[in-house]
């Protein structure tokens, strides 16, 4: 497998106070990894970083993208594209679903996706969802389900390589969960697109079985364990706590 | 902005000059000089001899929206024009109006009066557009006599302000009449002063004014907008800006003046900047931080 993205020792702050504290996280193409964490422990911090939001700063560390050899013998070495602008790294093929989009007022969300698909030469993208829908200014009004729904869209339209999703779960029903869990799978992880999947409680995860969980605390990785079932097993009963005291933390 | 089909243009003048007048069945269009030596009625509703503009006389129910087209093409032009519109009882109609400059760096300036007689049960849905360079000086001071149970849709958009614009309306209206008035300015190196004035002096008249303004690089606007309210009638204003530009600046004033226990007149005004998160969330759809603007701005705009 190919390396997608390559974080290294990445520290990050926001207004003065260190965020992300050396993070370090490689995921390879077609890979699907989740990322869990409770409430402020920088998991949207990250996200926000890898796709180039000017509110956190990089003070240390390299974000490096899809790695080209510079020679036959020369090992693969992505870009560091920690300097990069947002559009620069969506034009790369790196995207983020919001975990909380802002409504763009006046702005019907048909326009937005017509203009984005350009972007990587997607087309229109082709979900089953009300035609009015389309016509709805961008998340005004929505429902917590609405939003996903419109960030998936958005993100399809982008025909990414590297997709972020924020907290796609969160507030949404059974039945809401399993739909948009279907989409990413058929269109995302069908179509080798690398996922890094931000959650704090993993219940898409039995939809989506990612390869490898990150368990996040106080802006560091404190674990790494393939086994997702296992890592929820362990949240579930003893709460992101145990974490703390156990033996065999990452790094 | 060019006129495609200027033969359809029912009134098209370029600086001073009267390039086509395309009369139809029930319509009578006169230059306003004409009129005023055709017509005795005429004089009552100039101030003086008009110089040059548009007389249109609506006296019949027409299917087709009345074009008009003011340009200016020659460098230094000083256009001082005198408008009426004249529509008579119950007819329901629509004009398209285009005020312009060819090019960008003319220097001219427009200066325009107009009135428009909505007599009653008329109903008239006015969009005025404006296009000008950037060193244009435009002035256009107008007035609608709404009658009883008239109905007035006047929409006003600006997109390529000139350097100095100064924008005066004034609405009357009769009994049981309704007004909406929308103007939509974007603010580009320029100097904007708006004045709009709602009369409600009859019974059951209703109005609303509605602004939306951007303040982009170096502009400086200012909107004064008044209801004043005689009669138990119901009047409404709101103002918005977005303020882009930290060499800009928006001031609204709103102003309710209420004569009659009867009536209600309301307003709601706010002066917004765009929010860095909407701005990081289009750039992460892929868009440059001015595409991202446009689109806001656009948005805001409803363009």
């Amino acid at each position: 497998m190919k390396r997608l993205l390559e974080i290294k020792n990445l520290t990050v702050e926001a207004n003065s106070e260190e965020i992300l504290k050396g993070i370090s996280l490689e995921i390879m193409s077609g890979q699907v990894q989740a990322l869990l964490g409770p409430n402020g422990s920088g998991k949207s911090c990250l996200a926000q970083t890898i796709l180039g939001n000017p509110k956190y700063k990089v003070t240390q560390g390299e974000i490096l993208f899809e790695g080209k050899p510079r020679s036959r013998t020369s090992s693969l070495r992505g870009m560091d594209i920690a300097k990069f602008s947002p559009e620069k790294r969506v034009k790369l093929g790196i995207a983020l679903a919001w975990q909380s989009p802002p409504t763009i007022k006046g702005v019907k969300l048909s326009q937005l996706l017509t203009k984005i698909s350009t972007f990587r030469g997607s087309t229109f993208p082709n979900l089953e969802v009300e035609p009015q829908f389309l016509e709805r200014e961008i998340n005004l009004d929505f429902s917590g389900g609405e939003k996903k729904i419109s960030e998936l869209l958005q993100i399809l339209a982008l025909k990414p390589k590297f997709a972020i999703f924020d907290e796609i779960d969160s507030g949404l029903d059974i039945k809401k969960l399993e739909e948009v869990s279907k989409i990413i799978k058929k269109e995302f992880l069908n179509k080798n697109v690398s996922i890094l999947l931000i959650t704090h409680w993993g219940q898409i995860f039995d939809y989506l079985k990612p390869d490898l969980v990150n368990v996040m605390l106080d802006g560091k990785i404190i674990c790494k364990e393939k086994d997702f079932k296992k890592v929820l097993k362990v949240i579930k009963k003893y709460g992101y706590e145990k974490c703390k005291k156990c033996p065999f933390l990452a790094g | 902005m060019v006129m495609k089909n200027a033969k359809n243009v029912h009134f098209w003048q370029v600086d001073h000059k009267i390039k086509n007048i395309f009369e139809a069945k029930g319509i009578i269009i006169l230059p306003s000089s004409e009129a005023w030596r055709r017509y005795n009625w005429v004089k009552s509703y100039f101030k003086r001899k008009p110089k040059e503009g548009y007389f249109i006389w609506v006296k019949k129910q027409v299917d087709f929206p009345l074009l008009t087209c003011i340009t200016i093409a020659s460098p230094k032009v000083s256009q001082d024009l005198t408008n009426l519109l004249v529509i008579e009882k119950n007819i329901k109609t629509k004009a398209n109006v285009v005020c312009n400059a060819e090019k960008n760096n003319l220097c001219a300036s427009h200066k325009a009066q107009g009135k428009f007689i909505l007599k009653d049960g008329v109903l008239l849905e006015y969009n005025h557009f404006h296009k000008w360079g950037k060193k244009d000086f435009v002035s256009p001071d107008y007035e609608f006599i709404l009658g009883e149970n008239s109905h007035l849709l006047y929409t006003y958009k600006n997109l390529f302000p000139p350097q100095s614009l100064e924008l005066k309306t004034a609405i009357y209206s009769g009994r049981n009449s309704s007004s909406n008035l929308n103007l939509t300015i974007n603010g580009l190196n320029s100097k904007i002063k708006l004045k709009e004035k709602l009369f409600l002096e009859r019974e059951k008249a209703q109005g609303i004014i509605r602004l939306r303004l951007v303040g982009r690089k170096n502009s400086q606007i200012v909107a004064r907008s008044s209801v004043i309210a005689t009669a138990a009638s119901k009047g409404h204003l709101d103002c918005q800006g977005l303020l882009i530009d930290k060499n800009s600046k928006i001031s609204l004033i709103p102003e309710l003046i209420c004569q009659n226990k009867k009536a209600q007149i309301t307003h709601e005004a706010s002066i917004g900047k765009i929010s860095e998160e909407q701005l990081n969330y289009l750039r992460m759809r892929g868009l440059t931080e001015e595409e991202a603007i446009n689109l806001i701005v656009a948005g805001f705009l409803k363009i």
